[in-house]
């Protein structure tokens, strides 16, 4: 059984008056994929967010409850965001690289986190981050030409590459695919299957295709609650909750 | 072979499913062999073996169809790799009857240890079993290979197993006939050479499948059937 990285508890959250996250208590698994499924509005995404304290940057958001990684509290007044963030990799929905080089859109975490003392260390850095996310042979006659010059998936996979740069323990991942084609597709997942030897991954997709595919553990929301959350296997052939069978056989939206 | 695919979990996923069906088939291919030695050698403990080892057939068909059911759900499988998984669970299926006739096999030879042997029948039934996991030998390499030919020669084979089944049938007859003690003996017998027959016809069902699985396609109907002894005793028949 894989260690428990991340522990949430009672998580509430308030976008002004709304309450988007209701006590929302799980457990996630170190070196595992663990997949948020759930209808737009559900608070998914919202609860992806609070992991590497995103919502932080929007003035109305309030969080309540805890949320702990190797059982420290994210949340504490000591704990720095910008550190976190490099600890708690974030890839978004689409591919964003910088208008920089593809080397220097790898390099730019690991300068600002003076994570390399000097070139030769931060080469390593780029290489390795770019071997991680399955570009280096595809990149490396290429470090200077600007990462926007990538294809979809190219780009999205130099994404992840900026995302392990930092040497992070967790990889959040919002709808990491839904603006590449099947076969890109079908590269990052097989690339997100990988990862989890190394990061504790947590991806929020509409696909639920998706979730079956990549991920171990599937936690279903729905209009802000946990309902269910559970061995992959488990949630898609026998899922005990009526809402999440609703959701998952195109029941409900 | 076919290529492999992007999502190196699905081919795992896909071999794992297909190593459970190797071992599902070596386990009812010992039971074939087993029954019918402990037939001919009047072997009971032989046969109470084969009749515990039943269980761990059933439970491979169970695990087999979870599998097949999570597979299907976490990886949608459609082409070549959607027949593969139906082709599972069609072929679980047929291996777990085939246990079941060598259990029910085994547990005749232990009441009929205790009579009088009728002829050379034993022998008979042995060398028809033993033909039967032949046949179920190769079946599953033609799965594993995907080799059509194969299985459309294992299909072929089939008949044979009939024309034992028909011969042991008619021997049967005339053994009742002429001693009605030998009845209970002969019916035991005759049940096991109809279990045997069925077993054939499961195997041959599997090298369907595997033509299926290949082509996409089941093979018609065509086959020459003779198991005569359906219309044994019809007026003018």
């Amino acid at each position: 059984m894989d260690e428990i990285k991340i522990s949430a508890q009672d998580v509430n959250v308030f976008y002004g008056e709304t309450h988007a996250l209701q006590d929302v208590n799980v457990k996630i698994r170190d070196n595992t994929v663990t997949a948020f499924i759930g209808p737009s509005g559900c608070g998914k995404s919202t609860f992806l967010r609070c992991i590497n304290r995103m919502n932080d940057t929007i003035e109305i958001c309030r969080v309540k409850g805890d949320i702990l990684i190797d059982a420290e509290d994210i949340y504490d007044r000591q704990v720095d965001p910008v550190q976190l963030r490099a600890k708690v990799g974030m890839v978004f929905q689409k591919p964003n690289p910088f208008p920089k080089s593809i080397y220097d859109n790898v390099a730019y975490g690991p300068r600002i986190h003076g994570l390399a003392r000097n070139k030769p260390e931060l080469d390593e850095i780029v290489e390795k981050s770019l071997r991680r996310a399955a570009l280096w042979d595809e990149a490396k006659d290429r470090l200077g030409q600007p990462g926007t010059g990538l294809s979809g998936g190219q780009q999205q996979r130099l994404c992840i590459a900026r995302a392990v740069a930092t040497a992070p323990e967790v990889l959040l991942m919002d709808e990491p695919c839904s603006a590449l084609d099947p076969i890109a597709t079908a590269q990052i997942e097989e690339l997100i299957d990988e990862l989890r030897q190394n990061y504790c991954v947590v991806i929020v997709t509409h696909s639920m295709q998706q979730a079956a595919r990549v991920s171990q553990h599937t936690a279903f929301f729905h209009l802000g609650h946990l309902v269910e959350y559970g061995e992959t296997g488990q949630i898609f052939t026998n899922p005990q909750d009526k809402r999440t069978e609703s959701y998952i056989t195109g029941r409900i939206g | 072979m076919q290529d492999l695919h992007i999502a190196s979990a699905f081919d795992r996923d896909l071999e794992d499913i297909t190593a459970l069906i190797m071992k599902m088939g070596g386990l009812v291919e010992s039971a074939i062999l087993n029954s019918a030695n402990s037939l001919v050698d009047r072997d009971v403990e032989l046969a109470a073996k084969v009749r515990a080892g039943d269980k761990a057939i059933d439970a491979l068909e169970i695990q087999i169809n979870e599998e097949a059911a999570r597979l299907i759900a976490l990886r949608a499988p459609v082409g070549g790799d959607l027949r593969t998984v139906l082709s599972v669970m069609k072929i679980s299926h047929n291996l777990e009857r085939c246990g079941d006739y060598c259990k029910n096999l085994a547990k005749r030879t232990t009441v009929l240890a205790e009579m009088p042997p009728i002829g050379g029948s034993s022998n008979a039934i042995r060398r028809m079993a033993r033909e039967v996991e032949r046949m179920l030998k190769d079946v599953l390499d033609a799965y594993i290979q995907r080799d059509t030919e194969l299985a459309a020669d294992v299909r072929a084979r089939d008949t044979e197993i009939d024309q034992m089944y028909n011969a042991l049938f008619r021997e049967f007859l005339t053994h009742m006939m002429e001693d009605p003690r030998n009845i209970t003996a002969c019916m035991h017998l005759h049940f096991i050479a109809k279990n045997i027959e069925r077993m054939g016809d499961h195997v041959t069902s599997i090298a369907e499948q595997v033509i299926y699985v290949v082509s996409g396609e089941i093979p018609d109907e065509d086959r020459r059937k003779l198991d005569r002894t359906s219309f044994v005793g019809k007026v003018g028949g």
